[in-house]
C-alpha cells in the first residue's frame, strides 16, 4: 500500500515541476500563440540566477525566489521587445527564432558563469522529509507542489480578476479589435512574455536544489512542457493543470512498472496519437481565435 | 598550445579557401620526424569540460595539465617540452571520436589522455587501433578489454570488487539492488557483480539502469522501498550520481540500514554534492584524497594551490596525474628519432612509479597497472575514511570474471 | 568552399542554347536554364575538389559537410518547398546512419571478446545469439536499402497519419518533434541491440564490388559528393515537375489546392517521404564519415541544428540548403576551441537575424542584390550563382498564379 502511496506522490511531484515549467509557457503560447523554444533557457537563467545570488551574495533562498521571478521576467521582456514581437504573424518562425534565442542565451551562460555544473542548497528547513501516511516525503517536494499551486491561484487570479487580465483576455480574443478599444496591445504582450518568462525562472529557481545547474539544462524542459501545453489545449490554465497530472502520473507509473526511459518514450507516444486525434488539446477553450 | 592551433586554422584556412595548398599527406605512417618535431612532444588532451560528465572530466583534464606543467618546469622530457593539444568532447561519444581522428591525423599527438566514461573509451579504442598511436586512460573500469593501444592506468574489477563485494555481504547482508547509469560500463560492472553474488549465495532484487544525466530518482527510491535490499550497488556515474544522494536523503533513508556502495563516487562528487549526502556510503578504489603518504601530500598540495584550496583529487584524478609521469619515464627511455607511439608503449611495459597511492607498476602484458584496492566510507566532511586496504598491490586481470580468458602480450586468449 | 569560380564552362552551353528556340526566350524559361545550370555547376564543383585538395584529412572533413549539406537538403524538401516543418528530421538521418552501421559493425570481427559473429558490445550485454533482425544486415545491398528504405516506410507512416488528419504547421513540428525525442529514447534505451548510448563504434569500412571506401581517402569523398549530387538532382527534378508545383501551391493555400480536387495529404506524404529517403542517406554518408553511428545523431540539437542551416542558406531552396548547411559547418570546423565559444554566439544572433530579416536564407540576399540591378539571370554569373535561379523560380510561379 505505501508503495502504491509513494509512486502517487512521485507521479504528483513530476507533475507539479512539469505544471512549474509548463504554466509560463501556456500563458505565453496560450495567450499569443508563440511557440518559445527558449522557455527552457529561462529555466536555465532561473537556476543560474539562484546559484548566483546564492553563492555570490549569500541570499537566503526565499528571497531569491522573489529577486530571480523579477531578473527572468526582465529577459524575457527584452527579448520580446527585441525580436518576438516582430514575428506575431508568423508562428512557424518564432520557432526558429526563439531557439537562436536559446542558443545565446546558452552560450552567453556558459561565457560567463563557467560550463561546469553548479549546485544549490536546499534550504535548512526542507532539506529533510515528513511523515506522511506511513511513507516518508521529501518536504522540499511538498513545497514545489506548495508553490506550484500557490503561482496557479495567482496566475488564475491574474488572468481572470484583474484589469490587465482583462485585456490580455480582450487582446488573445481579437487583437485589432481590442486595440480599437484602445488596449496597447503590444504593452500587452510584452507584459504577458516577461510574466511567462519569469515564471519560468522561477521554475529554474526551484528545481536547482534537486537538480545539477548547466547551461543546457533547458533543452529537456522545454520539451517535456510543450507536450504538457499541446496536450492539456492552447490557451486552458485548467488543462494544463489536468494534464500535466496526466503526464506526471502515467510517467511515474510506467517508471515504476518499466523504467524512466521506457516511460517517457510511451508517454511522448501517446501524445502524439492524441495530437493527431484531438490536435486542440483535451480541454481546450470555447473561445479561439 | 596556442602556437599549435593557429598554425592549425591558418593551415586549414588556406587550403579551404585556394584549394591548392594542402597538407602532405600527414596520416601516413611513422616516419619518425614529425612526431617530435623541433623542442617539443605533441600529446593530446581529451576530456570533456561541458556536459553530464563534465563534473568529473574537469578534474582529470586538470591533473593532466598540472603534471604536464611540472615536467616542463622541470625541464621537460630530454630537453623537450610536452606541448598539450586541449580538445573539448562535451560528454558525447561520437566527439570523442571525431577529436580523437583530429588529434591523431590533424595534429600528429605521440599520445592522447583522455576520457572516463567507457562509452566515450570504445568509442575512440578504434581509432587509436586503425592508426596505431596510443591512448592512456585513467578511469577505472569494467574490464574485458585488451587493446594493445591503450595504457589504462584505473582499476579493473578484481582490483574494485574482489574484495569488495564480500565485505559488503558479510558486514550488511546479502539482498543487493543494482542500480547504474545506462551505457556499458554499469552493465558489465553488474555482469561481474553478479558473478561474484552468486559465488558468495547473494541476492540481486532489482536491477536498473537510468539514463546518463538523469535526475528524477522517485520511482527507483520507491523501489527500494519496495525490494528492502541490504546494499545499493550504484554505478550511476555524472551529474546523476548527485541529484540520487540527495534524494536519497530526502526521502528518508540512512545509509545505516540499506548503504550504498560505488566504484565510482568519489570526492569530487561529495564535493558537489555536500559531504552530508554522502556520509555513510562505501567506495572501493585504490586511491582516496586522505591517503596518507608524502607523495600524495605533494601532489594534494600542489593541487589546491593550482585549482584552489576547494579542490578535491580522488581516485581518477590520481591515475590522470601520475600516467604523465610514466609517460616522461616511457620517453625518456627513447632517442628523439625513436618517439613513435609504438615505441612509447613498449618502453612503458613493466615500469614502476611512486604515485600518490603507492608505488605502482605497469603490467607489460596487459598494459593495465599493479594498484593498492582500498574499501572506505564517506564522512560528512566529503573526505574517505578507509576501513579495509589491501596489504599488496594487485595485479590487474582485465578478464578476472571470465576463467579461461585472459589478456596476453599478443591479445585476448582463450573463447 | 563559398566561392564558386566555374562559370567559364558552365556559362556557355546556355548562350549556345538559348538563341536557337525563339528570337529571345522569356525571362522565366531562361531562368529554369539558369537553375539547371547552376545545379550543375555545383556538382561539377564539389566533385572536382580532390583534384586540388591532396589532403586526407581534409577530404574527410569536407565530405563530412557534404552529407550535412545533403540533410539540410532533405529539409529544404519538405519544409521549403511543401511547408512541412519537420523537426525531426534525425528520425530518418539516424535510422540511415544505425542501418549501415548495422552492416560495418557485422564486418568487423570483434577482437576484445572473443565471440566470433556476435557484435561486442551484444557480448558486454549478455545476448548470446544474434538477434533476427541484425542476420539480414549481413549483406550490404540490404543495408544500404534499408537505409534508405526504412526512413521512406516510417515517413510514408508518420506522413499518413499526420496528413490524413489535416494536421498542418505548429503541430507537424510538434509531433515531429516528439517521434524524435520517442526514437532517441528507444534507442538508447534498447541497448543490447543498438548499443545504447554508446552507439556503434568500431565499424569496418564499407566495401562495394571490391572497391573499399576508407573514409579518408578520394573514394570516400567522391562517394559522397556523387550521392549528393543525385539527390540534388533527383530533388531538383521533384521540384520541377507537376507534383512539385502542387508541393509548392499546398504551401501558399492548402485549401485553395483542395478545393480544385486534388489529393493534398498524397502530395505531402509524397514530399515528406523523399526528404526522409534523402536523409536517410546523408545519415549513412556521416556514419561512414565519422565511422560511427550514435544516438546524439537522433539528438534534438541536431535535427534543430538542420533546421538553422537549411534556414540560413535558403529553405526554399535545395542548393541554398544544401550550401547554408555546408557554409555552417565549414566556418565552425576552420575556427579554434576558444572561439568556437563566441562563434555559437554569433551564430545564434546570425539566425535569429536571418528569420527577422531574411525569411528565405542567404539566397534572398542575392536576389536582392539581382533585382536591384534590374535584371536577375546575368548576375548569377558572377556571385554565388546558386540561391539567385531557385528564388527566381519562385517569382515565376507566382506570377502564373496571379
Amino acid at each position: 500500500m505505501d508503495i502504491v502511496l509513494g509512486q502517487l506522490f512521485t507521479g504528483l511531484s513530476i507533475g507539479s515541476i512539469l505544471l512549474l515549467v509548463a504554466l509560463g509557457l501556456a500563458i505565453i503560447y496560450g495567450s499569443m500563440g508563440v511557440i518559445n523554444l527558449a522557455h527552457g533557457e529561462f529555466v536555465m537563467l532561473g537556476a543560474y540566477s539562484t546559484w548566483l545570488l546564492q553563492s555570490a551574495f549569500g541570499l537566503p533562498f526565499l528571497a531569491c525566489l522573489v529577486l530571480v521571478f523579477f531578473m527572468v521576467a526582465f529577459a524575457g521582456w527584452v527579448v520580446e521587445r527585441g525580436v518576438v514581437r516582430f514575428l506575431y504573424y508568423r508562428p512557424l518562425d518564432t520557432i526558429l527564432a526563439t531557439w537562436g534565442i536559446g542558443i545565446i542565451l546558452q552560450q552567453a551562460v556558459r561565457l560567463s558563469a563557467g560550463a561546469e555544473l553548479r549546485y544549490v542548497q536546499t534550504p535548512e528547513a526542507l532539506a529533510g522529509s515528513i511523515d506522511l501516511l506511513g511513507i516518508a516525503i521529501p518536504s522540499y517536494r511538498l513545497f514545489i507542489l506548495a508553490v506550484t499551486a500557490g503561482l496557479l491561484l495567482l496566475t488564475w487570479f491574474l488572468v481572470q480578476h484583474t484589469e490587465f487580465g482583462m485585456k490580455l483576455r480582450a487582446v488573445t480574443q481579437n487583437r485589432e479589435m481590442a486595440s480599437c478599444y484602445g488596449i496597447n496591445s503590444s504593452r500587452v504582450f510584452s507584459l504577458t512574455f516577461a510574466f511567462g518568462s519569469g515564471l519560468a525562472g522561477l521554475a529554474g529557481a526551484l528545481v536547482a536544489p534537486i537538480k545539477s545547474v548547466a547551461p543546457d539544462m533547458g533543452t529537456n524542459f522545454v520539451v517535456d512542457a510543450f507536450m504538457v501545453v499541446v496536450v492539456g489545449g492552447v490557451g486552458s490554465l485548467l488543462g494544463t493543470v489536468a494534464s500535466s497530472g496526466i503526464l506526471g502520473g502515467s510517467t511515474a507509473g510506467l517508471a515504476f512498472l518499466l523504467n524512466d526511459t521506457l516511460a517517457k518514450a510511451l508517454v511522448f507516444l501517446a501524445v502524439v496519437v492524441l495530437i493527431r486525434f484531438r490536435p486542440r488539446g483535451l480541454f481546450v477553450d470555447r473561445v479561439r481565435r | 598550445m596556442t602556437i599549435t592551433r593557429r598554425s592549425f586554422i591558418k593551415s586549414t584556412a588556406i587550403a579551404g579557401a585556394a584549394g591548392a595548398v594542402g597538407f602532405p599527406h600527414i596520416w601516413i605512417k611513422d616516419s619518425g620526424l614529425a612526431w617530435a618535431a623541433g623542442n617539443e612532444i605533441k600529446v593530446g588532451v581529451l576530456f570533456s569540460l561541458t556536459g553530464t560528465t563534465a563534473v568529473v572530466e574537469k578534474s582529470l583534464h586538470n591533473a593532466t595539465l598540472m603534471a604536464i606543467d611540472e615536467i616542463n618546469k622541470a625541464g621537460g622530457i630530454n630537453g623537450m617540452k610536452i606541448t598539450p593539444v586541449v580538445e573539448d568532447p562535451a560528454s558525447d561519444p561520437a566527439t570523442f571520436a571525431d577529436k580523437a581522428n583530429k588529434l591523431v591525423l590533424n595534429d600528429r599527438c605521440v599520445s592522447v589522455f583522455g576520457s572516463y566514461t567507457s562509452a566515450s573509451r570504445k568509442a575512440v579504442l578504434p581509432v587509436f587501433e586503425k592508426r596505431k598511436n596510443l591512448y592512456w586512460y585513467p578511469t577505472l573500469y569494467e574490464g574485458r578489454e585488451c587493446s594493445k593501444d591503450v595504457m589504462y592506468t584505473g582499476a579493473v574489477p578484481n582490483q574494485q570488487q574482489k574484495d569488495f563485494i564480500p565485505w559488503l555481504v558479510k558486514n550488511h547482508g546479502k539482498k543487493f539492488y543494482l542500480i547504474g547509469s545506462n551505457y556499458i560500463y554499469p552493465k558489465e560492472e553488474n555482469n561481474v557483480c553478479k558473478i561474484l553474488l552468486q559465488q558468495l549465495g547473494g541476492e540481486v532484487v532489482g536491477e536498473e539502469y537510468v539514463p546518463l544525466g538523469h535526475s528524477e530518482f522517485g520511482s527507483v527510491l520507491n523501489k527500494f522501498r519496495e525490494t528492502k535490499p541490504d546494499v545499493i550497488f550504484s554505478t550511476v556515474v555524472g551529474d546523476s550520481v548527485i541529484a540520487l544522494h540527495k534524494q536519497y536523503k530526502a526521502a528518508g533513508f540512512t545509509p545505516d540500514k540499506m548503504p550504498m556502495a560505488s566504484l565510482t563516487t568519489s570526492e569530487v562528487e561529495i564535493a558537489a554534492m555536500g559531504g552530508e549526502y554522502a556520509a555513510g556510503h562505501y567506495t572501493s578504489a585504490p586511491y582516496f584524497m586522505s591517503h596518507q603518504s608524502p607523495e600524495n601530500q605533494k601532489f594534494v598540495e600542489n593541487y589546491q594551490k593550482r585549482y584552489g584550496k576547494d579542490a578535491v583529487t580522488h581516485f581518477v584524478s590520481e591515475p590522470a596525474y601520475f600516467q604523465i609521469y610514466l609517460f616522461r619515464q616511457a620517453v625518456e627511455k627513447l632517442g628523439k628519432g625513436d618517439i613513435t607511439p609504438i615505441n612509447i608503449r613498449d618502453a612503458a611495459g613493466g615500469l614502476e612509479i611512486m604515485a600518490p597511492q603507492g608505488r605502482v607498476k605497469v603490467d607489460p602484458d596487459n598494459l593495465h597497472c599493479y594498484l593498492w584496492p582500498k574499501i572506505a566510507q564517506a564522512q560528512a566532511d566529503g573526505q574517505f575514511k578507509v576501513i579495509e586496504q589491501s596489504a599488496e598491490w594487485v595485479k590487474p586481470e582485465p578478464y578476472w570474471a571470465y576463467p579461461g580468458q585472459s589478456c596476453t602480450k599478443d591479445g585476448l586468449k582463450g573463447a | 568552399m563559398s566561392r564558386i569560380k566555374s562559370p567559364s564552362h558552365a556559362w556557355p552551353p546556355a548562350n549556345s542554347s538559348a538563341p536557337p528556340a525563339a528570337a529571345r526566350p522569356s525571362l522565366p524559361q531562361r531562368a529554369s536554364y539558369v537553375q539547371i545550370l547552376v545545379y550543375l555547376a555545383f556538382c561539377l564543383l564539389i566533385l572536382a575538389v580532390p583534384l586540388v585538395i591532396d589532403d586526407a584529412f581534409l577530404l574527410n572533413k569536407y565530405a563530412r559537410y557534404l552529407a550535412l549539406g545533403l540533410a539540410a537538403a532533405a529539409l529544404s524538401l519538405s519544409w521549403g518547398y511543401s511547408g512541412i516543418l519537420n523537426l525531426g528530421q534525425g528520425v530518418s538521418f539516424g535510422l540511415g546512419a544505425y542501418a549501415i552501421a548495422m552492416h560495418l559493425k557485422l564486418k568487423t570481427s570483434p577482437v576484445h571478446t572473443g565471440a566470433a559473429g556476435l557484435p561486442d558490445f551484444m557480448v558486454w550485454n549478455n545476448v548470446q545469439t544474434l538477434p533476427w533482425f541484425w542476420e539480414p544486415f549481413h549483406s550490404t545491398l540490404f543495408a544500404i536499402l534499408a537505409g534508405m528504405l526504412l526512413p521512406v516506410i516510417v515517413a510514408s507512416l508518420l506522413g499518413w497519419f499526420m496528413f490524413r488528419a489535416r494536421i498542418v504547421g505548429v503541430y507537424v513540428a510538434i509531433i515531429t518533434l516528439a517521434m524524435l525525442v520517442v526514437t532517441n529514447l528507444l534507442f538508447i534505451d534498447q541497448q543490447r541491440y543498438t548499443g545504447g548510448f554508446n552507439g556503434l563504434t568500431d565499424l569496418a569500412w564499407l566495401e562495394i564490388g571490391g572497391v573499399e571506401f576508407d573514409p579518408y581517402s578520394p573514394t570516400f569523398y567522391y562517394l559522397t559528393a556523387g550521392c549528393l549530387s543525385v539527390c540534388l538532382l533527383l530533388g531538383l527534378a521533384l521540384t520541377r515537375s507537376k507534383a512539385g508545383l502542387i508541393l509548392r501551391a499546398i504551401r501558399n493555400d492548402v485549401d485553395r489546392v483542395r478545393f480544385f480536387g486534388y489529393d493534398v495529404a498524397a502530395y505531402q506524404i509524397l514530399a515528406f517521404a523523399v526528404s526522409a529517403g534523402m536523409a536517410g542517406v546523408a545519415g549513412m554518408l556521416y556514419a561512414m564519415v565519422l565511422e560511427f553511428a550514435s544516438p546524439t545523431f537522433m539528438g534534438v540539437p541536431l535535427s534543430l541544428s538542420m533546421v538553422i542551416w537549411a534556414a540560413v542558406g535558403g529553405r526554399g531552396s535545395l542548393l541554398g540548403a544544401t550550401i547554408g548547411a555546408i557554409l555552417v559547418n565549414f566556418m565552425q570546423g576552420s575556427l579554434s576551441e576558444t572561439f568556437l565559444d563566441t562563434w555559437q554566439l554569433i551564430l545564434g544572433a546570425l539566425f535569429i537575424l536571418v528569420v527577422l530579416f531574411l525569411p528565405n536564407g542567404l539566397a534572398s540576399l542575392i536576389d536582392m542584390a539581382g533585382e536591384r540591378l534590374g535584371r536577375a539571370p546575368p548576375r548569377a554569373r558572377t556571385e554565388e550563382p546558386a540561391a539567385a535561379a531557385p528564388r527566381a523560380m519562385g517569382t515565376f510561379n507566382t506570377k502564373q498564379r496571379g
